[in-house]
Order: C-alpha cells, then structure tokens, then sequence
C-alpha cells in the first residue's frame, strides 16, 4: 500500500525536483551526503515513518544525496529504491519489542560502517529516541568521525523508573552528538532537560502535512447532523478514556450528534462497550484500522475533529484535521498549544467535562454557521507547515553541522566521564574505547580502500537523476516497479 | 512585559508558536525557555514524629515474629506447655475480641453485618478441624531434614515481612500472601515439636498472631493512636526480653534493629528529601481525574 503512495508522490515532486536541481547546481548550495537512520521506516506506518521519507524526499530534490538505514522487516530485506532513486537499506538485524531492535553497541558495528563507508556518507542522521537502532548509529558515526544529528520525536516524564532510566541512556548517546532537532519548543524543553543539553545545540523543526494529500470536501459531509471525527491509535496515550465519558455525555444532549472513529488498538473494547450500554450504535461507528491514505476519505465526513492525547509532540492529526476544514477540538497537552492559532482550535483540559464544553462551543458555532468555510480554514492551514520548509530548515542544521569538528576519542571520552555521571560515563567511556578497537580490527580486516564505492541514486552525482529525470514518465514505472 | 526583539525587525516578539515563520533562528533560545517548569509539586513534607508514629505498623510485624519464634523456643525446649499457650491466646483472644467492638463502639460491626453467632461458628469450625488435623501436621514433615525445615522457615518469615500490608499502595503488596507464608512457616516450625497438642498449640497461636493481632492494632491506630504507641511499646519490650531469655545477643541485635527502624530510618527520609529534585512540566503525560467507571454502569 505504500509503496503505491510513494509512486504516487514521485510523480507530483519530480517537476519541481528537475528545477530545483538545476538551481542548486546553478547556485553552488553545499550538499551534503546523508543518512537516516531509525528502527522506524515503511511498511512500519507512523508519524516518524513518514517524517523520514518526505524529509529525505525533499533532500534529495534539493540536491542532496540521502540513504536511508532501517532493519528487516518480515521479507522486506536487502536494499530497495523507492521514488526519486532514494535508497534503503533493510538490515538483517534482530527485531527485540515494538519494532525496535535489539542493541548491544556493537553488533550493528560491522555492517553500518561497511554502509557509510560505501555510501561516503558525511552526517548520520538519526531518527527517535525509541529506536535503538538510531542510537547504535550515532554511536558508530561518532567513533568513525562522522557528524552526527538526532530528531527527537516524543516526550517523555522524569516521574518513574523507566523514564529514569532512559533519560540517562539518551543523555549518553546525545552528549556528543553535534545537533538535535525536536518538532516542538515543548520537546525542545523536554529533551534539554532529559538529556542535560546546552539548548544552543537544539533547533526546532516542526512536522509538515501534504496539503495536497488533506483537501477539504464539504459535500461528503452529511449537513442534516453534526459527526465527530475522532482518528488515532485506541490506546491509553491518546486519551480513550476520555472519549468513552465524552460519547454518552454528549449523545444524550445532542439527538443529531453523531461520532465516527477511526483507528485500532486495546481500548477498542471500552468504546464498544459504551456503545453497547448506551445503545448508540447507529450514531457511533468503530471503523478499525485505517490504511494512512483512507484518513482524509473520513475527515472530510465529520464538522468536528476531536483529539483526546494526554500527551503529544506535536500531533499531526490536528493539523490534517484542519487542513481538511475541520474545527479542531483538542487537550492542551505537550506541544499542542503550539501547532494551531487559537481561532482554528479549541483547547480543553484532559478533563470530560471540558472537552464537552469545548465540543459543545464548536457544535454551538456550527448551528450559528459562525465557522469559517473548510476552504477557508484549508488555505490558512496550508500555508503552515510544509514537508519543502522542514527540508530547507534542516539542510541549515547539516550546513553549521558541517563546518563542526567531531570531537577526537580523548576528547569524547572526557565528555563522556564530565558529562553523564561517573559510573555510567566510565562505563560508556569503556565502550567507547571498545567500539574504536573492532573499528580498527574492522579496518585491517577489510580496508576502506577495498569497500567498493556505491552507485550514486541520488545527489549532485546521482545516476538516477541523470538518467530519469529528463523522461519523467519512464521514472515513475520503475518506481513502482521497484517498490 | 520584557521580550527579545531582533535587530532586523524592531517590536517582534518571540512566540512559543510553531505554525508562524519567525525571525528567529531555529536554535533560538529565548529568556522564556523552562518558564513553565515546576519541581516537586507532589513531594510531601513530612514531620519527624509523625513518620516515627507510622513506622510503628513495621516495629509491631517484626516483633510479632519475634514472640512467635520465642514462644516457639520454649515450645521445643519443653518450657511452656501447650495447654498453658492455648488457655493464654484464648484468653487474650477473647480480651481482643471485646475490644475490637468497644473501640469504635461497635460501627464496623454494624457497617459489616456479621452476627455473633457467626464469628462463633467460624471459631468452632476453626479450632476442631486444626485440632483433628494437627497428627497429620505434625507427621507431614517427617521425610525432611530439620535444617531445611529452619531455612523454609526464615525464608517464609521473611517473606510474611516483605509482602505484609503496612499501608504503602505498591504492587509487592500482597496481604494473602504475607498471611500464607506466615502460616506455612509456623506449620513447618510445629511439625518439629514433640507431640501433636503441641503443633495444634502453635498453629493456632499463628493465626492469632498473624492474622488477628494485625486486624486489631490497625483498628487501635486509627481510633486511639495513643493507646496505639503505648501497646507498641509494651509488644516491643516484652518481645526484647522474651528474646533476651533466649540469647542476649540476638536482644542486642534485635533492639538496635528497631531502634535504627523507628528513629533512624525516619530522619534518613527527612534528610533525604531535602534532595528531591522532581521535575513536571508541559510535556507530562495528563492525568485522567474523572471516574469514568460510572459510564459503564
């Protein structure tokens, strides 16, 4: 299913990406050769997943040469190419719990270097602090020299053991690490503090939404009621909660109110069971799992989209939401506050009884017909956050990145010891001073010189490029084909 | 209110909003970073005495165990017979019995339910199966070796300790649990004794001990907690020199380990929590406060 969406968004970047090219060769930009690394990536779908494939899309169309590492998934293994010649490596690493792989330091060593070895890959780039992978990563880049950067994409407390826990190990893996970019100034907080980081090295890129992909579409709704649109995964996190004292609340006021979620996970069976108890069958329907591209198909059906996280980054549903033409009713949890201006969103504690007021408000401003026309909320939102201006944004972090040393072994290893604590930083220092010996085994095992260099896809030199972009019809086949 | 103003564009403030473009660039630290953070909202002040009067629930469990295995000493060592024992734990059960009531003047009875007539019967039933059961307890342990007897037990003791319910809502607790290691160990320990009145004897001393003195001393906390602090007292004296009897070492040693418990311990927390750095912020998982359970009833 993806692999027919990324055909498909080949085809709309490849005009612009022929001229952007031309540009950037015209104006001599920097490039920069690029890999992302994160335990993340298609078939996997997520907010991560997409971030790393539209980044690297709009990367490689301004003229940079962009890899992407992530590990096997089921018999999608190997290397692939999808759209635009963007290459991706999937690694035949073991798969320990939610996707993420299994980390020891030092067994991913081999097969990464021999990667940025043949890619001549100059910054790793690596992709949330859940993937182990991303970590093991900045890990090696370090030891071998290479600039390193890092995305944070979620918040975490400090409250409990666990979080304890990972705090130290994230404070580890980015004390050295060149640049981190959080999608929000509120994970920009979070991380500095989780990491013990000077905020200097911290910027703040947010995510972006296809604005062609969210289009509005009024005459799909159905006017003679009001839907809620609720799309998100069923889980504790997102509030479900909430949502089940929310429906019945509301159903009992409003005898025109209708709920229509979207989505899958372990509290399914608290929604349904409101349904049952409440009888409301025909006006709350459970839609199960949705493939990504069928979520605009059922935001254009609802008035009013409701978002009920108790904690959030960033939250891209809002904002699809919005630029579909939907008024947004959500918690003002994380970064939320920071993504919409206040008259396209109504914020509501994490409470019932407040969301309700504020659904109440929104239904109350849909009967007075006070709400601006989805067409008129679309355009606003559109001009937002766009996948072109993350790419511009971050290529000015690798650009400052690039002209950065990497810090020597001793060096690091000081860091490290001043940094993270004694014990721990004895400890990682030990490992660090490891990693650097099976480098060097490595090295006389099989020389840097022997490790063929491979074919270009994408960058100033990309064969893909040279070879497609002229016929653009004969492109998008073989990106399918190849998918 | 003071805000950062770029040079190129006077009068621009700087705002926590990611959906406008700002002349700012993207690592910009602004003086209103970490304005929302907040430390150690929830940590609790606690006052010296308060938290020596809430360590006495630990001081009473331990010295439970202590009469129980002292009692169980003299048992072995033919120094308290089992008629005596019995006739003393009935009485002083009957004793605990009416005060139970009296204490809060019968309102738990009342809230509860339960007649008489049914603590009585369930007396009854308790006392004549342990009776007619206590050859069998007494011979089930008879193909183990004494020592592994000894260390089941401590260990079992021990666990009655460790998994009690001293108040504390954590998910070790387990009150079931504590009372069936308690009871495991005194049905290993009476097994080792001379005859089967004997183990009938200490089995049902057990269940006074662990079982219904807890009940009791939690009810005595709560509505008279001076009485509450002069029982502990007596317990913990009478449970050092019924030790002492035995071994003055192990009355040494058992003395400076309620000691450091009730007065040590107490003064470690305070001081240690003067070095509680919570932090809380935005970034929080929210907390759901509603009872939602009454949607589904």
């Amino acid at each position: 299913m993806a692999c027919r969406r990324i055909g498909g968004h080949g085809h709309t970047h490849s005009p612009a990406s022929s001229i952007n090219y031309v540009k950037a060769l015209a104006t001599g930009i920097r490039t920069h050769s690029i890999c992302m690394v994160s335990d993340f990536f298609y078939p996997n779908m997520g907010g991560v997943e997409s971030h790393i494939y539209q980044l690297s899309q709009c990367l490689i169309e301004r003229g940079h040469k962009v890899i992407i590492v992530t590990h096997a998934y089921g018999n999608r293994k190997g290397i692939r190419y999808l759209a635009n010649g963007l290459k991706v490596y999937y690694l035949p690493l073991k798969v320990m719990y939610n996707q993420s792989t299994a980390t020891t330091l030092f067994h991913s060593l081999p097969l990464l270097r021999y990667i940025f070895v043949r890619e001549r890959v100059t910054i790793v780039h690596s992709h949330s602090s859940f993937s182990s992978m991303a970590h093991d990563a900045l890990f090696h880049a370090k030891t071998m020299g290479l600039q390193t950067v890092f995305t944070d994409h979620s918040l975490f407390g400090f409250a409990d053991v666990s979080s304890v826990l990972t705090n130290k190990l994230l404070t580890v893996s980015l004390c050295d690490t060149n640049h981190i970019i959080c999608v929000s100034y509120t994970s920009k907080e979070n991380t500095v503090l989780r990491a013990a980081l000077n905020p200097e090295i911290v910027s703040v890129i947010p995510n972006a939404v296809d604005p062609t992909d969210f289009t509005p579409d009024p005459s799909r709704r159905d006017d003679s009621m009001i839907t809620v649109v609720v799309v998100s995964r069923l889980v504790y996190r997102k509030g479900i909660d909430l949502l089940s004292g929310i429906i019945p609340e509301l159903c009992q006021k409003y005898p025109d109110l209708h709920f229509l979620v979207g989505g899958e996970g372990p509290k399914r069976i608290v929604l349904e069971e409101v349904r049952e108890r409440y009888q409301l069958h025909d006006r709350v329907r459970l839609l199960g799992a949705l493939e990504h591209q069928d979520v605009r198909n059922i935001l254009v059906q609802g008035h009013i989209f409701l978002n009920t996280s108790l904690t959030e980054a960033f939250c891209m549903a809002i904002v699809e939401a919005a630029s579909c033409g939907l008024q947004v009713v959500s918690t003002r949890v994380g970064g939320i506050p920071e993504v919409l201006p206040e008259n396209l969103i109504i914020l509501c504690e994490p409470s019932v009884k407040s969301l309700c007021d504020g659904l109440e408000k929104a239904v109350a401003q849909i009967r007075s017909g006070t709400l601006p026309t989805p067409e008129t909320i679309h355009n606003k939102v559109k001009t937002f956050y766009t996948w072109r201006n993350v790419a511009e944004r971050t290529e000015k972090v690798y650009d400052r990145v690039a002209d950065e040393v990497v810090l020597p072994m001793d060096k690091r290893l000081d860091r490290l010891i001043s940094h993270c604590g004694s014990v721990t930083g004895c400890i990682f220092a030990l490992f660090a001073v490891l990693s650097f010996l099976f480098l060097v085994f490595l090295r006389w095992m099989t020389p840097d010189s022997i490790i063929d260099v491979a074919v270009d896809a994408t960058g100033p030199s990309g064969a893909w490029t040279q070879q497609y972009f002229p016929s653009k019809k004969g492109s998008e086949k073989e990106e399918i084909s190849n998918c | 209110m003071v805000c950062a103003q770029v040079e190129a564009s006077p009068g621009k403030c700087w705002q926590k909003v990611l959906y406008e473009r700002q002349p700012f660039p993207d690592n910009y630290v602004d003086h209103r970073f970490l304005e929302e953070l907040r430390k150690n909202i929830y940590a609790r002040k606690y006052q010296y005495w308060a938290v020596v009067f809430e360590s006495g629930v630990v001081i009473q469990q331990l010295c439970s165990v202590c009469v129980f295995v002292v009692i169980w000493w003299y048992m072995d060592d033919g120094l308290l017979t089992p008629q005596w024992l019995f006739g003393a734990g009935l009485a002083s059960s009957l004793i605990g019995y009416v005060l139970f009531d009296v204490i809060d003047l019968g309102v738990g009875r009342k809230e509860s339910g339960r007649t008489r007539w049914a603590d009585l019967k369930s007396t009854q039933v308790f006392i004549a199966f342990t009776y007619g059961f206590s050859p069998v307890l007494k011979t089930l342990t008879e193909s183990i070796s004494t020592d592994t007897i000894y260390a089941m037990s401590v260990l079992m003791l021990l666990g009655h300790l460790i998994f009690f319910d001293y108040g504390a809502n954590a998910a070790i607790v387990s009150s079931t649990l504590s009372l069936n290691m308690a009871i495991f160990a005194s049905v290993c320990l009476a097994s080792r004794l001379p005859r089967s009145l004997h183990t009938f004897a200490m089995v049902t001393f057990a269940i006074q001990i662990f079982a219904l003195w807890p009940m009791l001393q939690k009810k005595l906390k709560a509505r008279t907690p001076c009485c509450y602090v002069g029982v502990t007292l007596l317990f913990a004296l009478s449970a050092l020199a019924g030790l002492l009897t035995i071994s003055g070492v192990a009355a040494l040693l058992f003395a400076l380990l309620l000691v450091s418990i009730s007065c040590l311990c107490p003064y470690c927390l305070i001081r240690l929590q003067l070095l509680k750095d919570n932090i809380h912020g935005p970034w929080d998982e929210a907390e759901i406060k509603d009872d939602l359970s009454r949607f589904l009833m």
